[in-house]
């Protein structure tokens, strides 16, 4: 029993140093717990959070800005930026394709970054040693893809890598004054500041998103700890009624013409007359919006929208309108118009050719010789407050629906201020301005039985949800009768066939009806300089007008006629015909009489 | 412990055998074959080795299958991190290419190259109407000396396209390679596809 009791005690004692240990042990743990879970908690969160968690930002690119059938005018890419920690910039070794090790020095790894961006090497070796104690240094910015991977391909330690979205326009001056080019705003951010790009900011700008994730000693996301922070939207897609093609074919044509005669500016516009889409508008000058910086200030707009000018006789055309429309004349109305004209208010203007004996001539007549004189004397059959119901219906004090930053609706006086001698010029085109695509506007209305359809540029910005914003509105509205505006055309057709610029107008094959103008220009004190806006306005073909082709050109040296735009419309004219398969006319004209 | 619990276990046999011995037995040497049988209830309520079994293997199941996922998820994370980069270095590739696409196929370039392969624009259209075979227009076939669409002249900048003619020249010498290599029956000499450049050199117009 003795035995017994020994082993009992003893077996006790060693439960009890058991027991104890194990408090013990447990005890130290508990402390330890609670210092970490709960004393150093923070601390310790925040240096794993330091280690683990990492975010990316996923870009939301602006959007692009598409022609009618989707070629390119405007998109956004990615640049790089190459940046080095001058502080480590040391000597390191790389492992060739055969396993060698070669060890490459700062200079050397200076001069190969210098071939790949085209600094020599010691403007990057200058770079990299300018600051030694810096951590960052801009080597070069703004490079290519394959610039960028060239560099990476180096292997090089030191270097770091930033990429940033920037935009860029494939066709260059292509639509460069319609589409726009980016800026930035107070704050700094990117945004459109002219064309298309301001229009449409909105809806191209993109929303950039921010992804975070938890990851492991490798940079690897940890499976699971992904949460998008904000998500990004990409921006939306614009569409433009601008043919690329088109357009660059109406630029090419109306630079050609304005380097050949001396000119200042000048403008095409090209617009469908069943729809009052803009195919094309074409500036000289012009902006390329690669580059915005090589082009003056003043000349980064666009002329078409925003710069009216007096139109002359291409706006005979509404006058004529106007007239027939109130019953005032028919397109046979004969008179005989003086080489000067002096109407009931002592106003008078003059015929721009020498006539003696007043030319017998129907109203039609008077369109083919642009007589000032006859149309001053039809004009003034209506009353100035009659006149100017009509421009107003016309849209010719208002700007286009298009909406085009900084866009001018013309300078047009109310009637009760009008002058005798602008009552009477505003007959003619003179003492009024307008701006191109309020003269197309015009001809598109005339060309489409009287109904104006709302000018239109942009066809509808595409988000990336798929909705379609800022569609054109395409309800017309009938300012003239059917039958005035066919007179109108015939009238116009005899401008082709007969009048002084006939050669250079007609089209084989088509009916073409076009007006001439030679507007004189204000010379900036009040009175007409010497120097002419020549312009063509038209329609074509005759018999069921599809297109209206506007040209304009700024004091022209060599040639001050109209004879300097007419061949830029024929030209232009005839590609818009070509282009969209328009089939030759098959019947004759009316061909109206003229004189009597 | 184990002795002991042996100890403690045999005492109430040894009082059992020692107070309650068989009289009319004489079979002293034979352990009396008394045993607790247990009722239905208590057999049922015995751990079964199976049970253990199963649960033992299905703790074992469980961590090997969560072995398993973990080692594929982070297989996994590894592929979504390359397969990231890739998508990343595809994008690249697609932003390169789509970009040359659009400056190759920009008017400027289109239509020095054109130019460049001696191609004039004839100015008067002619339509073949299918439906009855008609010649609508008087075909006329643009001569040689017909000018060029541009007069070999980029009146519109684009500075995007540094060299546009050297890219077209040598697109144009593949593409005429090619043609040639393709139609067997006429020789063509590769040479002649080259068509001597008339006017001025093309060069950008700086303003």
């Amino acid at each position: 029993m003795n035995a017994a009791a020994r082993i009992h005690r003893s077996t006790k004692r060693r439960a009890a140093v058991a027991v104890a240990v194990v408090v013990a042990v447990v005890a130290v743990f508990i402390v330890r717990l609670v210092s970490i879970q709960i004393v150093q908690a923070d601390e310790l969160n925040a240096q794993s959070a330091d280690k683990l968690s990492a975010q990316t930002s996923i870009y939301g690119l602006r959007g692009d800005i598409v022609d009618n059938d989707g070629t390119v005018l405007a998109t956004t890419v990615l640049r790089y930026d190459v940046t080095a920690s001058p502080v480590s910039v040391t000597d390191f070794d790389r492992t060739g394709d055969d396993g060698s090790t070669t060890t490459v020095t700062p200079t050397q790894a200076a001069a190969e970054i210098a071939a790949i961006t085209g600094q020599t090497s010691d403007e990057v070796y200058g770079i990299l040693t300018a600051d030694p104690g810096s951590n960052h240094a801009y080597v070069v910015q703004g490079i290519d893809v394959d610039k960028f991977r060239a560099i990476r391909d180096l292997e090089i330690p030191w270097l770091y890598y930033e990429s940033h979205p920037v935009r860029t326009y494939p066709n260059g001056a292509v639509a460069g004054s319609v589409v726009g080019f980016m800026g930035e705003d107070e704050n700094g951010t990117a945004v459109g500041t002219a064309g298309v790009e301001q229009i449409e900011n909105q809806c191209l700008t993109g929303t950039d998103g921010l992804e975070t994730y938890q990851r492991g000693a490798d940079g690897v996301a940890i499976p699971g700890s992904t949460e998008t922070a904000v998500q990004a939207v990409q921006g939306g897609t614009a569409q433009l009624s601008i043919d690329s093609d088109l357009q660059w074919f109406s630029q090419q044509a109306l630079v050609d013409r304005i380097n050949e005669t001396g000119a200042a500016w000048g403008t095409v516009v090209v617009q469908e007359v069943k729809t009052g889409k803009l195919l094309a508008v074409a500036d000289y000058p012009s902006v390329d919006p690669n580059n915005v910086d090589a082009t003056p200030d003043s000349e980064r707009g666009s002329i078409a929208f925003q710069s009216p000018f007096e139109p002359g006789s291409t706006f005979k055309a509404l006058t004529a309108a106007s007239v027939l429309e109130a019953g005032a004349a028919d397109v046979g109305t004969q008179v005989e118009a003086p080489y000067i004209f002096t109407d009931a208010n002592g106003a008078s203007t003059r015929d721009s050719e020498f006539h003696v004996d007043p030319l017998r001539l129907t109203f039609a007549g008077v369109m083919q010789e642009s007589s000032n004189t006859g149309f001053g004397m039809l004009g003034e059959r209506l009353s100035s407050e009659q006149r100017y119901d009509f421009m107003q219906k016309f849209h010719m004090t208002e700007p286009s629906e298009v909406g085009f930053p900084a866009e001018s609706g013309g300078i047009l006086a109310p009637w009760q201020d009008w002058d005798d001698q602008t009552n009477l010029t505003t007959t003619f085109g003179q003492g009024v301005s307008t701006t191109a695509i309020q003269i197309a506007s015009l001809y598109q209305t005339i060309g489409n039985g009287g109904v104006r359809l709302p000018v239109s540029l942009v066809q509808g910005c595409q988000a990336a949800d798929g909705t379609v914003t800022d569609a054109p509105a395409t309800d017309g509205q009938q300012i003239v009768s059917s039958k005035t505006a066919t007179d109108v055309v015939n009238m116009l057709e005899t401008v082709v066939t007969g009048g002084y610029a006939s050669a250079d107008l007609e089209i084989p094959g088509y009916r073409v009806a076009a007006k001439t103008g030679t507007a004189q220009m204000s010379d900036g004190s009040g009175a007409y300089g010497d120097s002419y806006i020549t312009s063509v306005a038209g329609l074509a073909p005759a018999e069921d007008p599809q297109y209206v082709v506007s040209v304009t050109i700024a004091k022209p040296v060599t040639i001050e006629s109209a004879l300097a735009a007419a061949p830029v419309f024929q030209k232009i004219m005839s590609q818009v015909l070509k282009q969209n398969r328009v089939l030759p006319s098959t019947e004759p004209g009316p061909d109206l009489p003229t004189t009597y | 412990m184990t002795n002991l619990a042996g100890a403690a276990m045999a005492r109430p046999r040894m009082t059992l055998s020692g107070g309650a011995p068989a009289p009319e037995w004489e079979l002293p040497e034979i352990a009396p074959r008394i045993e607790i049988v247990p009722t239905r209830v208590q057999k049922r309520a015995r751990p079964k080795i199976a049970y253990a079994a199963v649960v033992v293997t299905g703790v074992l199941a469980i961590v090997v299958t969560q072995l398993l996922l973990s080692i594929g998820l982070s297989d996994g994370a590894y592929e979504v991190s390359s397969l990231q980069q890739e998508q990343k270095e595809l994008d690249r590739t697609n932003q390169v290419l789509s970009e040359q696409y659009d400056s190759l196929s920009s008017p400027q370039n289109l239509a020095a190259s054109a130019e460049s392969l001696g191609m004039v624009a004839n100015s008067a259209p002619v339509y073949l109407r299918l439906s009855d075979g008609a010649v609508l227009g008087s075909p006329v076939a643009a001569s040689a000396g017909t000018p060029t669409l541009t007069g070999g002249q980029t009146l519109i900048p684009n500075s995007l396209l540094a060299a546009p003619t050297a890219a077209a020249d040598a697109a144009a010498t593949t593409d005429a390679a090619a043609a040639a290599a393709a139609v067997s029956a006429p020789p063509v000499e590769p040479q002649s596809a080259d068509v001597p450049w008339q006017g001025a050199l093309p060069s950008p117009t700086t303003r």
